[in-house]
């Protein structure tokens, strides 16, 4: 008998929501982290007078009240709600090209009503298309769900897809732009409406759908949210909720080894203290590209695990920058929370921009103190800038330009920043800090530095991955929670595959001692 | 909501799309190369390379500066390429002395070049009633293999956040630092000027002397040397303070003040830098722990002076028990019962020692609680600048 039920690897978001279903759910559940501290990219650290949230912009599908949105359900539901300071995201977004002709600045807000309004302002006669592009959001939404909840799709459902699920089967074969053109959707409305694609890092050519209204949807209609104490506050809810569970969670745990037996995974080897923990399951929070070039021996491994593995493309690689000012927001004209700033709201163009070091021009910048007021000491302002490489270009940087190439990419944001705002930050700075691929590849062990897991493709979109949930399970007793899986990227994402993915293995657990 | 049917292409065409999309899929993952997986990326590599954890050092060669001061110099033990560093960061040194496991920040002395070319120097002063400096000046020899963390730290010149000139104030072996960071200025790793403002008691205490002469003819670098005790000629006189600041400073421009030297150095060149009025952004510290003892911290209190306790550490599902004292660190009991936790800066700052109290009464000074916000609320400690108060329980991981 093995000693736990379910050995989690890796106190990453999918890792740690994973692991408290089992533990809800009575499980003896042991997660193996190998940081210091819960969370994987769902954390802060501390610099001067500044504590930076590390990762998260902002957490969707998160309403105001009980039950309202997928992510406060599921937190709800495991009791990690109340644990937690919430803060509410003022504004949507303000959306600014800096290179187009006609140059966009427009700002957003939350509700779908005030979202329409605003965008009739913008763009008028938008209006009508803009309301139907909403209520079908509104339906794909809903059979989302549906679909994350079933163990992919089998004949006995199709009949119940085709009658209550129909604008879905009709939506989920296209890109985001293929069906925003279908509904008639002015072009100037479609490049405002685009603006959130940077959060999945796929171009509205190729990203899905059902993927893309889904994300939209859940952030105009449900709001957004973060924690007062960072995303840290969430990390260490999820633990402190495991641990009144009666979960067991070792950190400084560095697990390198996946141990087999007659082609099952039996266990994990410990590195830091050179020890085999034994369990009936194994969830991997790292990607199944860790698993397979390195945690499990070669000759264990079936090959279709290894062409799986290949076929699968790198998302987005991250890089971001921290800064402190010694000014406070109002001082420095920075009214909003976030700014998505594009050379280009022509996302083909821009994702392709973004393949190079020197290209590169987008950005992301969140200022805390207009969602979290108090983050930082009176008088002083929290932004942090975050953009992605398409390509591994990163991977082109000699180790002796490394710093320099980090102050160029830090240099040409602020200046952006300034350019696109008019808001004058560079002689304000108190504290930077700033994050590349490098410093993702050796936080989190990502391949390539990627923050966003497997690239969103036509083929690879998260409508083929949820109806086919069990594509990763090519090893008996190892199965993947997180970013890297059905639901892809994000923070909302990723707990919603661990505690998906949990109750997913607990089905199939009692199917089989049933049977 | 809308009633109507939603078609994207054509009423057929879209059923027809949406079956070929799992087939699609699955043939594409079916169709994936059968070569071996990657194992790891150029930029994965370089990771590695800047951080790459523990590091096994070798010492290749000692420089005895006085009998209370050596120079230490470390290459790789196991051929690895030395981790790269910026000018101004630590090396924590991981030593077993008696029973103790004990680590140690030490600022590196050499370049960032010189890393580069094999060798990272650090120097180390003996403290007074020191526990591990006097230790390593005893007992370190040419040829022994030292487990260190590879380098970190943030008391570094930052081109976008600093003025182009650091004032630099070093006291004692608080002097490294600003060694590496003269040494990459003079050899165009770093792009600043730099007024180092260096106190010591007599010539004699001044570490480094012909390095930083040399370092003085470069046209980016001044060095002023500050005696307390002795008037010699050709040396400033005194402490260091605002008016000695202000005259070696630019006149007509900002510049960044960076300090790293003895307790009693902070205390005062602090509130001299206080009087110049500068931005809190234009003055750095670099925060060692001190050798202070806790009943002279503000706030500590005095009715639990001297008192020991018991300890209760919980590590990886085993329990034990170990005497601690309220006059010293939790981290220093846990390094004297031989457990060896994990700490780097040991200034409250890392918080690489973060550990969970589950029972009992500590005391946390203010001015070292680095902790989060998130860790205050769900009641984590930096063990390092905690005091117990009470017999406590802790959960070291």
């Amino acid at each position: 008998m093995a000693k736990w039920d379910v050995i989690v690897i890796g106190a990453g978001n999918g890792g740690l929501s994973s692991a408290v279903t089992f533990a809800k759910a009575g499980k003896k559940v042991l997660i193996l982290e190998k940081h210091n501290v819960p969370g994987g990219y769902a954390t802060s650290f501390k610099r001067g007078r500044f504590e930076f949230e590390a990762s998260l912009h902002e957490l969707s599908s998160y309403g105001c009240v009980p039950g309202a949105g997928n992510i406060r359900k599921i937190f709800e539901e495991l009791g990690v709600h109340e644990k937690i300071d919430w803060c509410r995201i003022p504004d949507a977004y303000r959306m600014i090209t800096l290179s187009d002709p006609d140059k966009i600045d427009v700002t957003m807000p939350f509700g779908v009503g005030e979202y329409i309004e605003k965008m009739e302002q913008y763009v008028p006669g938008s209006r009508k298309k803009m309301e139907e592009i909403f209520a079908l959001c509104e339906k794909l939404t809903r059979t989302g769900d549906f679909f994350g909840n079933i163990n992919g799709i089998d004949a006995n459902m199709i009949q119940e897809v085709f009658e209550d699920h129909m604008d879905f089967v009709r939506v989920a074969p296209y890109s985001a732009n293929e069906v925003l053109k279908a509904a008639g959707l002015p072009k100037r409305a479609r490049d405002i409406f685009n603006a959130y694609w940077c959060y999945l890092g796929v171009d509205c050519d190729t990203i899905n759908a059902i993927h893309y209204l889904g994300l939209v949807d859940r952030y105009i209609n449900y709001g957004a949210v973060c924690a007062k104490g960072r995303s840290h506050e969430l990390s260490c809810a999820f633990q402190e909720r495991f641990e009144e569970l009666g979960g067991t969670i070792y950190l400084n745990s560095f697990v390198d080894k996946i141990i087999m037996e007659n082609g099952k995974a039996v266990g994990v080897h410990v590195k830091d203290r050179d020890e085999i923990e034994y369990a009936d399951c194994i969830v991997c929070n790292s990607s199944p590209h860790n698993a397979v070039a390195k945690m499990i021996d070669p000759k264990d491994l079936p090959e279709m695990a290894v062409r799986h593995t290949n076929a699968r493309k790198f998302a987005g690689r991250g890089f971001t920058m921290f800064l402190g000012l010694d000014k406070s927001p109002e001082e420095l004209g920075i009214k909003e929370h976030c700014y998505m700033i594009y050379d280009t709201a022509n996302t083909v163009q821009q994702v392709k921009s973004m393949a190079t070091i020197e290209g590169n021009n987008s950005q992301a910048t969140c200022c805390l103190n207009n969602a979290v007021p108090g983050c930082s000491p009176e008088g002083t302002t929290v932004l942090y800038f975050t953009t992605l490489y398409t390509e591994d270009c990163w991977s082109k940087v000699d180790e002796k330009d490394y710093v320099k190439t980090k102050e160029y990419v830090a240099n040409k944001m602020i200046d952006n920043f300034e350019k696109a705002t008019g808001c004058k930050i560079r002689d304000s700075i108190e504290e930077i800090e700033i994050a590349t691929p490098a410093t993702y590849a050796r936080y989190a062990d990502a391949p390539q530095g990627t923050i966003y897991g497997y690239n969103a493709d036509k083929w690879d979109g998260i409508v083929q991955r949820l109806l086919m949930p069990a594509s990763d399970d090519f090893i008996p007793n190892l199965y993947f929670a997180g970013g890297y899986c059905a639901q892809g990227l994000g923070f909302g994402s990723a707990y919603t595959n661990g505690y998906q993915t949990a109750n997913r293995i607990m089905k199939k657990q009692q199917k089989e001692a049933q049977a | 909501m809308s009633k109507r049917k939603f078609i994207v292409k054509s009423n057929v065409l879209d059923i027809a799309n949406f079956a070929k999309m799992i087939p699609t899929r699955k043939a594409k993952l079916e169709n994936g190369s059968a070569a071996p997986v990657p194992k790891t990326y150029p930029i994965n590599e370089l990771a590695k390379l800047n951080h790459p954890g523990k590091i096994a050092l070798v010492i290749d060669d000692i420089i005895v500066h006085s009998d209370d001061v050596k120079s230490f110099i470390f290459k790789s033990a196991d051929g690895k390429k030395l981790a790269p560093f910026r000018a101004g960061q630590y090396l924590t040194l991981q030593l077993k002395i008696g029973n103790s496991i004990v680590t140690r920040p030490y600022s590196i002395a050499s370049t960032p070049n010189n890393a580069r070319e094999g060798f990272y120097n650090l120097t180390i002063k003996r403290v007074p009633d020191g526990f591990v400096s006097g230790y390593i000046l005893d007992n370190f020899k040419v040829g022994d293999e030292i487990t260190a963390y590879s380098p970190e730290g943030t008391f570094v010149y930052e081109p976008i956040r600093d003025a182009k000139t650091v004032v630099g104030i070093a006291g004692g072996s608080g002097i490294t630092p600003f060694l590496s960071l003269a040494g990459s200025i003079a050899d165009g790793t770093c792009e600043a000027n730099l007024v180092l403002l260096y106190g010591a008691r007599t010539v004699n205490d001044l570490v480094f002397k012909k390095e930083l002469d040399e370092l003085n003819k470069n046209d980016k670098i001044t060095v002023v040397y500050v005696l307390s005790d002795a008037k010699t000629r050709g040396y400033e006189k005194g402490f260091i303070d605002a008016e000695l600041i202000k005259k070696y400073a630019p006149a007509d421009e900002a510049y960044s003040i960076f300090l790293c030297g003895p307790k009693a150095m902070y205390e005062f060149a602090g509130k001299e830098i206080e009087k110049l009025g500068i931005r809190k952004k234009f003055v750095r510290f670099e925060l060692f722990s001190s050798a202070s003892k806790a009943n002279q911290i503000p706030g500590f209190p005095m009715e639990k002076e001297g008192l020991s306790f018991k300890m209760t550490v919980v590590r990886y599902g085993t329990e034990t028990v170990v005497d601690c004292l309220s006059n010293e660190s939790i981290l220093v009991a846990l390094e004297r019962a031989g457990i060896e936790a994990p700490a780097r800066c040991r200034s409250g700052e890392c918080g690489f020692c973060r550990s969970k109290l589950l029972g009992g009464e500590v005391f946390i000074p203010s001015n070292t609680d680095g902790r989060r916000i998130a860790d205050i609320k769900f009641g984590y400690i930096h063990p390092c600048s905690t005091y117990p108060m009470s017999d406590i329980t802790i959960r070291v991981d």
